[in-house]
């Protein structure tokens, strides 16, 4: 696993960090000396039970944390040394976020949901900034839904307005935490059919779930335990998230008969 | 700039989805703004208005009146001291200020009562103000018709009047007054002028319902009296009034033949004083009406506090999402800030809006003629910019302050 970097193709490197959480007087140590290297254009599952602290390395890869020591290379460059601004900044442009809930903005329709991130990057026309929306939307297929509130989207539209808003910045790592948790199995498989999409054009996707199921659409599970990795698996034949849903029953064919 | 821009429609989107919040939110700052400009432009109405009516008789005038009025006197000496004094401005004095003072252009003398006017059946009230020549410019009388009595008039104590438009309305009606023959106290008159239309004066009384004759004719064949009720002098300009004024007391004091140990017999006043005091009363009007308002708007302002922190809270999630995206502490801090002074500016405008309805209203149904500058409208605006800023700054540095983590996980 160390070689891995080795040939510099290495998007996140990360050695011996550690992260303990004062609650209170309780310490809770969260993570004690992880290591994880991912290559760039990976599709990683991360699984791990409550507590193992895959939220916390969620958190740090996603810059919205710190460590207290180790290292942790995003594309080269040192994040723990960074101050909250320069956080911001990369989280802005190297960091697409999708949340088990979606965390969209209720009062915005969809474009203003997908415009977020771009009202904090300087420069960049308004034209450029339309196209940059209307391109994230279709690749997740909701031309024609621009204007819809969360509200008036089912829960699948939703999560992919949030996958468009993770995309307009055309970041190097998709981070999705649970995607699929609140969702249907037919419309989960279909928001794995996106990611698999992504990955194919490129992305880097890091995923944590606690279904293997889903898991099992990644080229590779990191098992998380104790705040460690505990045991990692390549997946030689990860499950095409397409040929799920050709086999699925629909209802327009139940419907049919 | 976009940023900017960006910030306000988000506060304006954020204020629409809570209307009534936000309006309750607001009323404090309305109330307040609302009350200062309005009572501003109150203040500025009448203070126009009697520097208007000042002006009318002519802002460079010196008034002279018997008695001693600025010595504080009360009760039974003051009554004696009146009616010591009463007679004590004679038509010689004016004749000795036309002739002595450097800085007066003219001085009249006047007798003032009321008396009623008769024509054939009809008969009315009405002021008398009795003058010589030189009143027509000096108190502004203007003729529309026909003319003014003359020095000649004056020497002959000829029984003419000019009259006011009220006099002739109820007295004639639609004929031309100008050659009758009237009567005034049952003696003759013959009308040989009309006074134009002055309307009423500052306190609500009718100018128009006047008339004009020679002062000699009024004080031997009128009322029979060889005293005058005021004098009124035009100093040469509006800039030497006060020196003006001083000339006409120490002619005056020589003229009444006064020892340096004893008070004047009269007392000589000047539009600037009284303008002065009317500026006085109307700031201090305007500085009471203006603290109370001051109150409002801070009770506005911890309001607008209130219901910041209360939409920090609500939208905990929100800061969240929008920190995940890359929004800075400052990018945040931006958005609360302006959300807040986006409130009390609209606030400040409604109150404005509130304040020019109520000089609407007033202008219409009252004798006040509110006017609205452009003074009180920048102040209350500059003024519910800082309300925003001052209450809005800890709201929006609490929303700055959040740990992104922990705003995700907010329910």
């Amino acid at each position: 696993m160390e070689e891995n970097c080795k040939d510099n193709n290495c998007i996140i490197e990360i050695k011996d960090i550690t992260k303990v959480y004062r609650i209170g007087k309780i310490e809770v140590k969260a993570l004690r000396g992880a290591d994880l290297d991912i290559l760039s254009g990976e599709f990683v599952a991360i699984m791990g039970p409550s507590g193992s602290g895959k939220s916390t390395l969620m958190n740090i890869i996603g810059c919205l944390d710190t460590p207290d020591s180790g290292k942790f290379l995003l594309e080269n460059i040192d994040v723990s040394k960074l101050n909250d601004n320069q956080l911001a900044e990369i989280r802005n442009k190297k960091i697409g976020f999708v949340f088990q809930t979606f965390n969209l903005l209720s009062r915005s329709d969809a474009v203003r949901n997908v415009e977020l991130p771009l009202i904090y990057t300087a420069g960049g026309t308004a034209g450029n900034r339309k196209t940059k929306i209307f391109d994230s939307l279709k690749s997740v297929g909701l031309i024609g839904w621009e204007k819809h509130k969360p509200s008036e989207l089912s829960g699948g539209q939703r999560q992919r307005v949030a996958i468009a808003r993770a995309l307009v910045n055309d970041p190097a790592i998709i981070l999705a935490d649970e995607p699929t948790g609140n969702l249907d199995s037919v419309t989960g498989e279909e928001i794995m059919a996106i990611f698999q999409k992504l990955n194919r054009e490129g992305k880097t996707i890091l995923l944590v779930t606690h279904e293997l199921d889903i898991a099992r659409h990644a080229s590779r599970i990191i098992y998380l335990r104790d705040g460690k990795i505990f045991r990692e698996e390549k997946i030689d034949n990860p499950i095409d998230a397409l040929e799920i849903l050709e086999k699925m029953p629909r209802l327009e064919d139940k419907l049919s008969q | 700039m976009r940023r900017l821009f960006e910030s306000i429609k988000i506060a304006f989107q954020s204020l629409v989805s809570n209307k009534l919040r936000a309006f309750l939110t607001m009323l404090g700052i309305i109330i307040g703004v609302g009350a200062v400009v309005a009572m501003m432009s109150i203040g500025t109405g009448a203070q126009e208005s009697i520097i208007k009516s000042v002006q009318d008789i002519g802002s460079n005038l010196i008034i002279v009146t018997p008695g001693n009025r600025q010595e504080e006197q009360q009760g039974f000496k003051q009554m004696l001291e009146d009616d010591k004094d009463k007679e004590a401005l004679k038509v010689e004095d004016v004749k000795m200020i036309e002739k002595e003072a450097t800085l007066i252009k003219g001085a009249a003398p006047a007798v003032l009562s009321s008396s009623i006017i008769a024509y054939l059946n009809k008969n009315t009230r009405a002021s008398v103000y009795a003058s010589s020549e030189k009143a027509e410019y000096i108190y502004n009388f203007e003729i529309e018709k026909g003319q003014f009595y003359t020095a000649s008039d004056v020497q002959n104590s000829a029984n003419v009047v000019v009259i006011g438009h009220t006099v002739i309305n109820k007295l004639f009606g639609k004929i031309d007054p100008v050659g009758k023959i009237i009567k005034v106290d049952g003696k003759n008159f013959t009308v040989i002028g009309i006074i134009k239309s002055k309307g009423t004066d500052q306190f609500g009384n009718d100018q128009d319902n006047s008339i004009s004759m020679p002062i000699t004719t009024a004080q031997h064949k009128l009322y029979g009296i060889d005293y005058i009720n005021m004098i009124i002098a035009q100093s040469t300009s509006e800039n030497n009034i006060d020196q003006a004024s001083k000339e006409v007391e120490k002619i005056l004091r020589r003229a009444h033949n006064l020892r340096t140990d004893e008070k004047n017999d009269f007392t000589v006043q000047n539009q600037t004083q009284l303008l002065d005091i009317v500026g006085t009363i109307i700031n201090i009007f305007t500085i009471t009406i203006s603290s109370i308002a001051g109150i409002s708007l801070l009770v506005g302002g911890i309001g607008i506090m209130n219901i910041m922190l209360v939409s920090v809270t609500e939208r905990t999630r929100e800061i969240g999402i929008r920190k995940a995206v890359g929004a800075k502490n400052k990018d945040i801090l931006f958005q609360f800030l302006v959300e807040s002074v986006v409130l009390s500016i609209t606030g400040g405008i409604l109150g404005i809006l509130f304040a020019v309805a109520v000089s609407i209203i007033l202008n219409k149904f009252t004798i006040l003629e509110p006017v609205i500058s452009a003074f009180p409208i920048i102040l209350a605006i500059t003024f519910s910019t800082i309300v925003g800023l001052f209450f809005g700054i800890y709201p929006a540095m609490r929303a700055a302050r959040l740990n992104p983590i922990a705003a995700l996980r907010y329910e």
